[in-house]
């Protein structure tokens, strides 16, 4: 759905993005994360046609931002980190205009405003200003002016920032349902915790380029991780579990993040021949912070 | 015309309430017009309010209406529509300002209602057409300043917009200057004699409407300038083909005006020539400085172009081309065609000295600005200090210190002998256009920040 290719950006006085390659599936959540300045914002803004590359190419749905930049916008949702409202229209009228610029057809609005307005939870708002909106519901909204028109894509920078607790797990469902809706998700953010909770990879970005040079599978329920820890350094840790076929995410003399199946007889088989090798297994589990884990591990390592 | 821009302006700008006031308002300072006498009528109260709703106000709301959307972050989600260049610029154009144009209409009908009792049908519509000018004008004229603005990644602070609105009620005024001096009832406007008739490319032309249809091409240039940069800010290419377009008409609008420049009644057929081309290259030099001013000097754009040319796609190159550089190249091309319709005509080598250091003098100046620009964030103003140095300081030293000799180096001048002045400006030319190279060149190898913007 969304193929990048040796992207470079750049600032007239910096280069923010340098080389960057990925692919993001259909259907799927990506999360971008990394540090402040890393370059997630401008790789969002190149994703959605509204930067033109310095060179590499971006293409959305098979169309290249550089040729086709406005046939992409009509298949993008985006959310900017720093967005705005009408604030002096309603509910009803931003999610309307929203419709109208997106070219709906005039038949098509009014269903398009109440199916997105039932999706973001705001169809009992439909008449309030969206001055008069808490922060969450002025989200909610955002995101339903991005999705009023069914895009393909959806590109959402940090759209968990200064929610409460119980707005981030509604945005954590609204995300999924959309997923499953049919659309593809990038979603930048700083909350490791909660990008478990919907995303199916991480792409890690520090100094304008991908870490690892490759996304981080965050989570299969086939697969999840898992946190091995043995108690006396072994420079041969990581060939062991290379030789006994196991994927491993992260490792070092000491732990090893790997992701294995939940098949009960192949742990038990695993943690044999780790015992067996000599290796004197103190931890054996599935990792509950795998992603912060992950990301902290790589995060300074240097981009690939 | 009932685009989505369009019609969530006049949600926010047509309310009932807001429609009320204007009414009742206009209506009570016409009504107080009527009653208090003869030096001030109805008419002249409707043409005061006019510019100050149409002109003045109406410049500003042009300003914001961009400017304010970004200041309120709603533009990326306008910019990523499906909105067409042309559904956005009129829905930005007229709908933010329809309040404006309801209130301005309102004293148009007046205006119109007090021309037909009062004067001739024609002389009314002139006046309307007029009037309708000078608000488009106004307005579109702060739509382009701030379109700029944007694309120079400018602030958007209250004296942004100020100046934006600034620049449109600059335009009006000249609008206004041009339609006074054309009236053969205001004698004299700002020591200026008035005319009825304009000599234009040796015709002798009605002055009023030969200013209409000019006012009404030069509006249709301006909404066509607001057009394409609204285009690029939708991500759209442009092309060069419009502003080549302009450039031709510029050349050509411009030169028709020999016959105002003195003396040209006594010159022989080859001089009226030589004075048309001058006016076509000077047209081009003014143009070039404005457009040089004005666009970004983005060197990682030139460095693109070189990249491109480099590797032979000169195509791509020129397709991009930025507006300074076309009309550096019109200017060029003009000024070689006088110098050669010089010689050929023996007129002597000054004429053609001068207008040889004139082309030297403009690079180099292009050069100091895309020099400046390439690393500061206030290159443009670094260039500007650099110009008046080069041009008034440096010269009035050394013209009080009597060193004469050495002015050719700062601004077109004879010199002996007569290709001496040439010829040093050309050295300085070429050694500013290769600093500048240099400069845009160098600041490409650097190697990326590691504290970049996000």
């Amino acid at each position: 759905m969304i193929e990048v290719r040796d992207l470079v950006y750049e600032y007239p006085t910096k280069r923010a993005l340098e080389g960057v390659s990925l692919s993001v599936p259909a259907q799927t959540i990506v999360a971008l994360v990394g540090p402040n300045g890393a370059g997630k914002t401008t790789l969002l803004r190149c994703l959605a046609a509204l930067e033109p590359p310095y060179s590499g190419t971006v293409t959305i749905d098979g169309m290249d931002t550089r040729e086709h930049p406005r046939e992409i916008h009509a298949r993008l949702g985006y959310l900017p980190d720093f967005y705005g409202l009408y604030d002096e229209l309603t509910v009803r009228r931003c999610l309307t205009y929203a419709a109208w610029s997106h070219g709906l057809a005039a038949g098509g609005v009014d269903p398009a405003v109440t199916k997105a307005a039932a999706r973001v939870g705001l169809l009992d708002r439909l008449e309030s200003k969206a001055g008069e909106l808490s922060r969450g519901l002025r989200q909610r909204l955002g995101i339903g002016q991005a999705i009023v028109h069914e895009p393909k894509a959806l590109l959402l920078d940090e759209p968990a920032a200064g929610l409460d607790p119980q707005a981030r797990r509604d945005l954590s469902g609204l995300l999924t349902s959309l997923r499953d809706a049919g659309m593809t998700l990038v979603v930048s953010s700083h909350i490791l915790a909660e990008l478990e909770d919907y995303c199916s990879e991480m792409i890690i970005i520090e100094n304008g380029r991908i870490v690892g040079g490759r996304p981080i599978k965050v989570k299969d329920v086939e697969r999840p991780r898992y946190l091995i820890e043995i108690a006396t350094a072994r420079a041969d840790f990581a060939q062991f579990l290379k030789d006994a076929g196991v994927d491993v995410v992260e490792v070092d003399e000491h732990h090893a993040l790997i992701t294995f199946t939940r098949n009960a007889a192949a742990r038990a088989k695993l943690l044999r021949d780790l015992v067996a090798a000599g290796f004197e297994v103190s931890s054996f589990g599935e990792s509950s912070k795998a992603l912060e884990e992950a990301y902290f591990s790589q995060i300074g390592r240097g981009a690939a | 015309m009932m685009g989505p821009e369009f019609r969530r302006n006049l949600w926010l700008e047509l309310t009932t309430r807001r429609i009320v006031f204007m009414v009742g308002i206009l209506a009570l300072v016409f009504f107080a017009a009527a009653v208090s006498g003869p030096s001030y009528t109805p008419y002249s109260a409707a043409e005061t309010i006019y510019y100050l709703i149409a002109v003045i106000w109406g410049a500003r709301n042009a300003g914001l209406s961009i400017v304010g959307e970004i200041r309120d972050h709603t533009w990326d989600l306008q910019r990523l529509s499906s909105i067409s260049a042309s559904e956005m610029i009129w829905g930005k154009l007229f709908g933010s300002t329809i309040y404006n144009w309801f209130g301005g209409a309102i004293c148009l009908a007046v205006m119109l209602v007090y021309g037909f009792t009062h004067g001739t049908p024609v002389s009314a519509i002139l006046d309307l057409i007029y009037y309708v000018i000078v608000g488009l004008v106004a307005q579109a004229s702060a739509l382009l300043a701030s379109l700029i603005a944007i694309r120079r990644r400018s602030a958007h602070s209250r004296l942004d917009v100020f100046l934006y609105q600034f620049a449109g009620i600059a335009a009006a005024l000249a609008v206004f200057y041009l339609w006074q001096a054309a009236d053969p009832a205001s004698a004299i406007l700002l020591g200026k004699k008035s005319t009825d008739v304009i000599n234009w490319w040796g015709a002798v032309i009605s002055a009023r409407p030969f200013l209409l249809i000019s006012l009404a091409l030069f509006t249709a240039w301006l909404l066509t300038g607001c057009y394409r940069e609204m285009r690029r800010e939708l991500k759209m290419r442009n092309g060069p083909l419009v502003w080549l377009g302009f450039l031709t008409f510029m050349g050509i609008y411009v030169a028709g005006f020999d016959a105002w420049l003195p003396h040209n009644s006594n010159l022989p057929q080859w001089s009226i020539v030589a004075l048309r081309l001058a006016l076509a290259t000077t047209a081009y030099g003014v143009l070039t400085y404005v457009m040089v001013l004005l666009e970004p000097k983005d060197r990682v754009l030139y460095r693109w172009y070189g990249s491109q040319i480099a590797s032979g796609a000169v195509g791509p190159a020129f397709w991009n081309l930025q507006a300074w550089l076309m009309s550096y190249a019109a200017m060029v091309i003009v000024a070689l065609a006088l110098i050669w319709w010089l010689f050929a005509q023996h007129a002597g080598a000054a004429y053609s000295a001068l207008t040889f250091a004139g082309l030297g003098f403009l690079t180099r100046d292009v050069s100091i600005f895309v020099f400046f620009a390439a690393t500061r964030r206030r290159g443009d103003f670094a260039a500007i200090v650099t110009l008046i140095a080069l041009y008034a300081l440096i010269p009035a030293i050394l013209d009080g210190l009597g060193v004469k000799a050495a002015l050719p180096l700062f601004y077109p001048t004879p010199s002996n002998p007569v290709w001496l002045g040439p010829a040093i400006v050309w050295g300085e030319a070429v050694a500013a256009v290769i600093a500048a190279i240099s400069r845009v060149a160098l600041a490409g190898k650097r190697v990326p920040s590691a504290s970049l913007r996000s």
